[in-house]
This record gives C-alpha cells, structure tokens and sequence, in this order.
C-alpha cells in the first residue's frame, strides 16, 4: 500500500545500522522511509556494437546497480568459461542488447551459457531484451523457462530510464513502500536547480555508496550513483583503487598493513565513528578515492562531466557534510572533484535535504532546506602570477597568485571576487570559510615518497586549518 | 550471546558439472561428500537434432547418452531409424553438458574432478545442480569474515589464554586435521605454516587484513573470500588486526577440544558437533568495542556506563561509554552477535 505523500508526518532515513526520523522526536503519524536499496547484480549480454557496454555500464551506475558481468559475442570465451561467469556472478538481473538482427545468433549462444550456467539459480535471474520482436523469439526459445521483458534500446535517453526504472524496482523489493536515497537526492537536486535557476551538482557520500548528482535548472537530472563508499563500502574502496592511492591522502606516515586492517574493521562494524584524528583522515583518504573513481567509472562509461565541473553550486551531503570541520568536507570535495570553474561550496548536513528530496521525490512540493555555504571555490592556472581581489565587509584584499599556491582567503559578510581575465564576479551572502583559490593544477600531483607527501599534504591541510593540530 | 545450540542451515554452492549429489531428505554428517562433477575444458557444439531429422524437442528420446553422461570418442549420443539410420556422435572423449533449445548438444572434455563436502551433520534439504542445502543442529560461532573453502576437523587449541597471538612455533604436523583456535591473532606465518602441516582450519579472534591479502590475493575483502580447495581457512570472530576473545567464547572452546567441528565460510560459521547438554556453553558474551583509530577491537566489562555526548580527539562529538581506557563511542560499542553487514 501506497503512503499518501499528503499524509506524512515524517521521513525516517536509514543509515549503515541505525535510522533517522526527521523532524527528529517524531513519533506518530505515517512515515515515509528512506533506503540505500538493495545491491542489485547485474549482467549484460552484448552484441556487437561497442557502444552498448558503455550504454550498460551508464545505465548501471544511473540505476545504482554493480555490473557483475559483461559478456560479449565477441569476447573469444568459450561457451563454458561464459557459463562459468555467468554462474559465480550470480546475477539478479541480466540484460540482453542485440541492437542488429546479425547479432541474433550470437546472442542465442550466450543465452544458452546463461541457461547452463544459471538454470538452477535461486532465484532465478530476470531477463530483460532490447532487440527487435524476431530476435527476442529467439532469445526467448532459447531460455524457454524464463519470462523475458522487452526494454527500449540503452543507447538511447528513454531505454536508460526504462533500465533505471527497472533497476530501481529490483532494489526497493520486499522493502514495501520506500524512496531509494539516490532517488531523494535527485529530486532534491531537481529542485535546488529549479529554486537557485543555475546548475547544481549533489555530492553525496555515505558508508556505502557516493552518488554525483548534476542538476539543471530546465528539470534534466543526471545521476550517477557507485557502490563506493567510507563505511561498509570501504573496502571496495581499497579493492578499486588500491591501498597505496588511499594511504596517499594521509598527512603522515602509515604503514600499509595497518591502514588495511583498519578499513577492514570499518567496512565490518556499522556507523562507526572515528574517535582519533588519524581514523578521520582514513575517512576522508577513502571518501576522495570514493569520489574520485566513481567519476572516473562515469567517464569510462561515456558520461560528459564538463556539465558537473562546470556547475556554480555545488552542495556537500551525506558522510562528507558531516566531518566536523567544514574545511575537512570543502578539501575533500575539491581534492577529488575539482570544479572548473568557481562554484559556490555549501554542506547539508544531517538528513534534512535527504528528507526533503524524498518528500519532492513522492511529488509533494517540498521546500528544500539552505545548505550552509561554506567558501567560493576558485581554479585557477596561470601562466604567470595573477592578482584576485576579494571584496567583503572588512575590505578589499588582494591575493597575487601564482601556479601550484594553494590558499584561503578569510571572509565576513557579502563577499564578491574579481579574478583576472573574466568578467564573472562570483559572490555569496556569507561564507562560512572564505574564498578558497586553488592553483595547483589538476589532475593533482602527489610525490610518491613519504618526505615530500607529507609536507606538501600538510601544506594543504594547513593552509585550509583541516585537522586539529596534534595531527599536522 | 555467543555460542548458540540451533537448527541450521548450511548451503554448498556447486560448480559446474556436477555428475552425482546427495538426494534431498538424505542424512550427512560433516565431511560427507554431498556431490561430485568434473571440470571442462573447451566444448565442442554438435548437431543434433537437425542432423537427425528430428524436432528439437523430440531429441532427448533419441539420445542413448543423456545430458551429463560421459562419452568416449565416436559414441553414438543419438540415433534414429533402423533400416536407413542417422546417428549424431561424439567427435573427442569427454561429457555430454547440455543440450541447446535448437536441439544442438554440447560435449566437453573432462579436464579435472571436484567434490564437495557437507559442513553440517543433519539432512539435505536442497538438492540440485546449483547448490545442496543441508540442515541440522549444531552448537555454532558466528564470525565476521572467513577466508579459504569449507573445513572439517576436531577442535584443537593453539594457545593458552585468549588474549594470546598464536605463534608460528606452536604448529607443527601433529595438529593436522584440526580445527585450531588461535586466540587474539593469527599471524600470516602462523596461516601459512598451519597449512603447510594440514591443519584444517584456523579460528581467531581477529586476523592481520594485510596478510590475508598476501594468502588470499584480491578475493580477500572484509566479507572474506571463498576459494579453491588449496587454500587454508581462516575465519576471523571479532575483527582484523588483533581482538581478544572473551572468556565466554573461549572457554567453551577449551571444553570442546577434540570434538568434531567444522566451518562454514559462506556464512562464517563455526559449527561443533556436540550433544546440546554438553555444557553450559550458552552465556551471554560483552560487549566489544572498536579502538578509537580502528586498529582493533576487544571485550568491554559486562556492565556499560553512558558518559553523554563526549567531544574526541577527532573533534567529532558522540554519545560515549565509559571505560577503563576512556570513553567509547556508543556506535562503536556492538553486542558480539549484532549484525556486522550494513542492512539495505
């Protein structure tokens, strides 16, 4: 049964091991949850063209699935080594993209892999086709104990959403009425687009999953959503990027067997909290490696990300707006997303915006609460020192910057920048931090030996005031 | 609580080509082989049901070899007519491994054998050529992480108190075949030594995540690895790094030595064959708390005080728990046997 949107009293938000209420102390009333939503495996069995696995793989990371196998006509593998795959993949949900009618009978054989392989999965896979009617008998004769479902072509804007759709629905099973947090957050990037009347990108990273949201103002959303993440996810995070690019975002030396055990023991112990300045850096290491690689699995799968690094506002949820300091959350961001051009950085912390976004997301016309701004960001890289001047209520300072500098620029009150070579005069009302000017390039150099890391790390860290100062 | 007398149920997952199982409703003990297949090499496609003439459907009740039955090079896998007969046969040695809806036959060759072994004493409740399901009733240890295939064996102490490490020098070929309980730490040596003598299985409170990863390789994650059967088995109770076990966990132990047990690596179990009145095994165990820089993990006193919101060194504020050692945040306080897997 469907909890009328009219009706609720309140959102209840589930984390890694506990649940939110907002407004918090609610107790009565029909509440609307909210869920990360189940993993969802998914395989794809591709013809021919090379476009579809990217297709795929856009289409999974849209519809916060993990893409647990691609299987080619193409690929060299034998019809057992297929099977084999397909069997330890265990997927939930396999899609079958056979654009061309030449790619038929190929696809014909890796259903029969599919067949042999996972006949007697319990439960048994759905099979989704996007292939013309002649094509989907085939498929359909040759898995005969399995219904299939038609789905429009994933290389084009409608067949992604069918996919997403169908994705999202295997994700809220047997959860009963809920809102998937991506979804939420979508809905509320939606509307923070349409309220501000610029493009807004959502940066939400949690303990299992980190989600980019790039909204527009004329209503397109673009989600991207990776099963990456500080917590439970954490070692994914070690297993994709390796331990050597996590530990190289700690301001000291770690040994890495060390550093592993303790993502071990995050990833096994629910919400845990880091009690100690060093387990709070190793948040922050995997939430930059989090963020980093889910943008570049979206690059991967042929997602344009000018948009995004473009965007003017950007807003900082989840895990990431929750790190004390918001210095801590604002040199994460811009250490693993980088803004083009300036952006306007604010933090939602708590589940407010979740909750509000869930409420939008249900078609109630919910007011999204204000993230607090926290500093102007800028990127610049000159040829040779450039002069910015920064204006507020205690005057007009002027910043000479030069390539690789890296610096804040305190702020009270209305602030308002003008930077060299453009006419675009970034402000805010007020700013939390100030106006951060970044030109140390991107993508970001680390040295690769600890005594030069380390100082150049604890330059960075320092120039924003980042962690207490035992751990400098 | 921590040890639990139960009705459990255990899945054994199959590979591929599984040529007999143990039929449901079937009674195994621990170590039983619950089913056996072969591994294949390449496949040849053969023509079947076009070749002879007849409806895809109709091609089994011509078949003299079944899907799944073994064939030697030239064997007539179907045949029909008498006076003007077409016969489809096999074109290398190997097994007949599936039959396509287009009425074509797969035959690959055999290129090794598996088995697989039950981990529970009970009856199999599921029985088919993806998985066997085995259900019976066992005292059981649920751990967080286990690494390496499924173990059989008796219960065999590795050290003296649980707050010990077991060390390397402990193991030698004496402790094949057992179920070895190791303590606060089970350092990589000491896994790679107690497989190089045969023992079974190592139970530990917590074990190094850096030296897993060196035995297990990229499988290892902190949900823990199944693998072949070449590998050693590791399961890991509390944590990684290094976590004391409680006296409630560990003393039961100590009673069971030399009693029949195995692990279940799937579920991370730990399962001992012992009659349910054979001890008082039932005991609530601490609490355990995770160390402020996640390092490792022990037992908490039995009776936990709240110390309010408490601001950390990571200026982080969180409602805390006294200890001897300071205060704890209460998110970093679980019950031995809550559930360690983020919920959906």
């Amino acid at each position: 049964m469907t909890t009328s949107t009219e009706l609720v009293a309140s959102v209840e938000i589930a984390h890694e091991a506990r649940t939110e209420r907002v407004p918090s102390g609610s107790t009565g009333g029909p509440v609307l949850r909210v869920i990360p939503g189940d993993v969802v495996r998914v395989a794809a069995l591709l013809g021919r063209d090379p476009k579809l696995a990217q297709a795929m793989a856009f289409g999974a990371l849209a519809g916060g699935a993990s893409l647990v196998g691609l299987v080619g006509t193409h690929d060299g593998r034998s019809f057992v080594e297929r099977a084999e795959l397909l069997r330890d993949a265990r997927p939930d949900l396999v899609v079958v993209l056979a654009p061309h009618r030449g790619d038929a009978s190929g696809l014909v054989d890796l259903v029969e892999s599919l067949r042999f392989g996972c006949a007697h999965q319990d439960p048994s896979p759905h099979i989704l086709v996007s292939a013309d009617e002649r094509v989907r008998d085939r498929i359909a004769a040759a898995y005969p104990d399995n219904a299939l479902e038609a789905l429009p072509d994933v290389r084009t804007i409608a067949g992604r959403e069918a996919l997403v759709a169908r994705l999202r629905a295997v994700r809220r099973r047997a959860q009963g009425d809920v809102v998937l947090r991506d979804e939420a957050l979508e809905a509320a990037g939606r509307a923070m687009a349409a309220s501000a009347k610029v493009d807004v990108v959502l940066l939400d990273v949690t303990g299992g999953a980190t989600s980019l949201i790039h909204a527009r103002p004329d209503g397109v959303v673009l989600g991207i959503h990776e099963r990456l993440g500080v917590g439970a996810a954490a070692d994914r995070v070690v297993a994709r990027a390796g331990l050597d690019r996590v530990r190289r975002w700690i301001p000291r030396a770690v040994e890495a067997p060390a550093l592993l055990e303790r993502v071990f023991n995050r990833a096994r112990w629910p919400d845990a909290v880091p009690a100690s300045v060093l387990a709070l850096s190793l948040e922050m290491a995997l939430a930059r490696e989090a963020i980093a690689h889910t943008l570049a699995d979206a690059e991967r799968a042929g997602v344009s990300l000018e948009g995004p690094w473009a965007a003017p506002l950007l807003v900082l949820t989840g895990r990431l707006a929750e790190l004390p300091r918001a210095a801590q959350s604002l040199l994460v961001a811009i250490d693993a997303f980088g803004p083009n051009g300036p952006a306007l950085v604010s933090r939602a912390p708590g589940d407010t915006l979740v909750a509000a976004g869930a409420l939008a997301a249900r078609g109630r016309v919910a007011t999204m609460p204000s993230a607090e701004p926290i500093a102007i960001f800028i990127s610049m890289w000159p040829r040779r020192s450039a002069t910015v001047r920064v204006s507020d209520a205690s005057g007009i300072v002027e910043e000479r910057v030069a390539r690789g500098s890296f610096l804040l620029v305190p702020t009270t009150g209305a602030v308002e920048i003008v930077m060299p070579g453009t006419t675009v005069r970034p402000n805010a009302e007020r700013l939390e931090l100030g106006v951060v000017i970044d030109a140390r390039g991107r993508p970001l150099a680390l040295p690769p030996r600890d005594a030069e890391r380390i100082p150049t790390l604890a330059r960075w860290h320092s120039a924003l005031g980042v962690l207490p100062a035992e751990a400098r | 609580m921590a040890w639990r007398y139960s009705r459990w149920s255990a899945d054994h997952p199959l590979p591929l080509g599984a040529s007999e199982r143990a039929a449901k409703g079937q009674e195994v003990h621990a170590g039983d082989v619950l089913a056996a297949g072969t591994t294949y090499g390449t496949p040849v496609k053969v023509a079947g049901a076009r070749r002879l003439g007849v409806a895809p459907e109709d091609l089994a009740r011509v078949m003299r070899v079944p899907v799944g039955g073994e064939v030697e090079r030239r064997t007539v896998i179907a045949r029909t007519g008498r006076r003007f007969a077409r016969a489809v046969s096999s074109p290398i040695a190997g097994r007949v491994i599936h039959q396509r809806a287009d009425g074509d036959v797969y035959v690959a060759p055999i290129v090794g054998r598996w088995v697989v072994r039950s981990t529970l004493d009970g009856q199999v409740s599921r029985s088919d050529d993806a998985c066997v399901t085995v259900e019976g009733s066992a005292w059981a240890l649920q751990g967080v992480a286990a690494f390496g295939p499924d173990a059989v064996g008796e219960i065999g102490l590795g050290v003296d108190a649980p707050t010990d490490e077991l060390h390397p020098s402990r193991i030698d070929v004496r402790l094949r075949d057992r179920i070895l309980i190791c303590g606060a730490r089970a350092t990589a040596e000491s896994i790679t030594r107690a497989h190089a003598c045969g023992v079974s299985a190592l139970v530990a409170g917590a074990a190094p995540a850096g030296g897993l990863g060196v035995v297990y390789g990229e499988a290892a994650t902190a949900s823990g690895a199944t693998t072949g059967p070449e590998a050693p088995t590791v399961l890991c109770l509390i944590g990684f790094g290094s976590a004391p076990l409680p006296r409630e966990v560990f003393l039961p132990l100590v009673a069971m030595i030399g009693a029949r047990a195995a692990v279940h690596t799937a579920s991370a179990r730990l399962f001992v064959f012992v009659p349910e009145n054979a001890g008082d095994f039932a005991q609530n165990a601490p609490s355990l708390a995770l160390s402020d820089d996640w390092l490792s993990a022990r037992p908490m006193a039995e009776h936990l005080s709240q110390a309010g919101m408490t601001r950390f060194a990571s200026e982080i504020e969180a409602e805390a728990v006294t200890t001897d050692g300071g205060p704890v945040p209460m998110a970093n306080v679980l019950a031995f046997d809550a559930p360690r897997t983020a919920r959906n």
